[in-house]
């Protein structure tokens, strides 16, 4: 439940904010949410929701945008989308880091991070 | 509906704020795992992470290791709410700390910064430190250490390294551990080192058994050369 740990982030970082701009209501928030982090939309929304009751954030409207992956090959310099594990078991394709043009190591360049877009608030 | 349209309605335009934020969530625990790395760096310690399921033998690992090096060697020890694995690694004689996370399911950087307080870091070449037996959280979470390594045992059966992908993305050494147990659990080693290749082809994969020793001193090596 690490989704717990990033809505409190997410709480503190909001209410911070709409405190020092003497924000009365928060309308809605946008997160983007990175293909590679381990996220659950879902989860994440339901921690949100739980922790906002009586804040300038309750019932909110809580948009959840995905960022794709990206990796970047140092050994032939390919730049994009990586590599999906396609029979790996799991309910949808699985991002690797296996380069998908010279099948070497790639590093993430995109999709690890989670982050807050946008705040809309009621001054 | 909910009051949020209503409340909508009433504010004029010019009361309403769309302010573009681009605030990272993970950013606060990067900036202090970067924080422990650098006080790590100015005392020439390299940290290592150890991350695995609860039973996938971890803390019998870091035990064998600290037997292999004996000095210069710290280890800290998360579990949620034991010290029963700390304790079992004190016996070596080496500086340990238990980080108690109480309901938390993985280390954070805080924490671990913590630690790195609370023990004398002269003299130290190495800390290994033991994260929550959890394969999901820990991932998310950098710590300050130099390199992951991720332990799996063949008694979690054949399909670990499919279950918990994100686990195995960020790491430098996957340990497969209990090898000596492989046979009667009909898991093969090799499959599960090919599913850690497809993940990532430059994973040093290192076959382990703490019961007879095999592959131990593989991994010594592997981390005193992190």
């Amino acid at each position: 439940m690490h989704e717990l740990s990033i809505a409190t982030a997410i709480v503190e970082s909001v209410l911070e904010f709409v405190e020092k701009k003497g924000a009365s209501k928060v309308l809605a928030i946008r997160l983007a949410v990175g293909e590679l982090s381990c996220v659950e939309p879902e989860q994440l929304r339901f921690c949100i929701s739980s922790i906002t009751e009586e804040t300038p954030m309750e019932n909110s409207a809580l948009e959840i945008e995905k960022i794709d992956a990206e990796v970047l090959c140092p050994h032939c310099s390919y730049s994009g989308r990586p590599k999906y594990w396609e029979d790996a078991l799991s309910s949808g394709p699985v991002a690797t880091l296996q380069c998908p043009q010279c099948g070497k190591a790639a590093q993430a360049s995109q999709g690890e991070d989670c982050c807050i877009r946008t705040i809309k608030y009621v001054a | 509906m909910n009051s949020f349209t209503i409340e909508t309605l009433e504010a004029a335009p010019d009361e309403i704020y769309d302010i573009e934020l681009e605030h990272s969530l993970l950013e606060a625990n990067a900036k202090l795992s970067r924080d422990n790395r650098a006080l790590l760096d100015r005392h020439g310690i390299v940290a290592i992470d150890f991350m695995g399921a609860i039973g996938s033998g971890k803390t019998t690992l870091i035990t064998r290791l600290v037997e292999k090096l004996k000095t210069g060697v710290a280890v800290f020890n998360g579990d949620a709410t034991t010290g029963a694995d700390a304790d079992a690694i004190a016996k070596q004689g080496v500086p340990v700390v238990q980080i108690a996370t109480v309901n938390g399911c993985h280390l954070d950087a805080n924490l671990v910064g913590k630690a790195l307080r609370k023990i004398d870091l002269g003299g130290l070449k190495l800390i290994f430190i033991e994260n929550i037996g959890n394969l999901i959280c820990p991932a998310e979470f950098p710590l300050g250490s130099k390199a992951r390594v991720v332990v799996v045992s063949v008694t979690e059966g054949p399909w670990m390294v499919r279950k918990h992908p994100h686990m195995f993305l960020g790491a430098a050494i996957v340990v497969i551990n209990k090898t000596d147990l492989a046979e009667a659990m009909e898991v093969s080693v090799e499959e599960l080192a090919n599913d850690v290749h497809k993940l990532k082809p430059d994973i040093r994969v290192i076959p382990t058994s703490c019961k007879t020793g095999a592959g131990l001193d593989e991994v010594t090596a592997a981390l005193l050369a992190v």
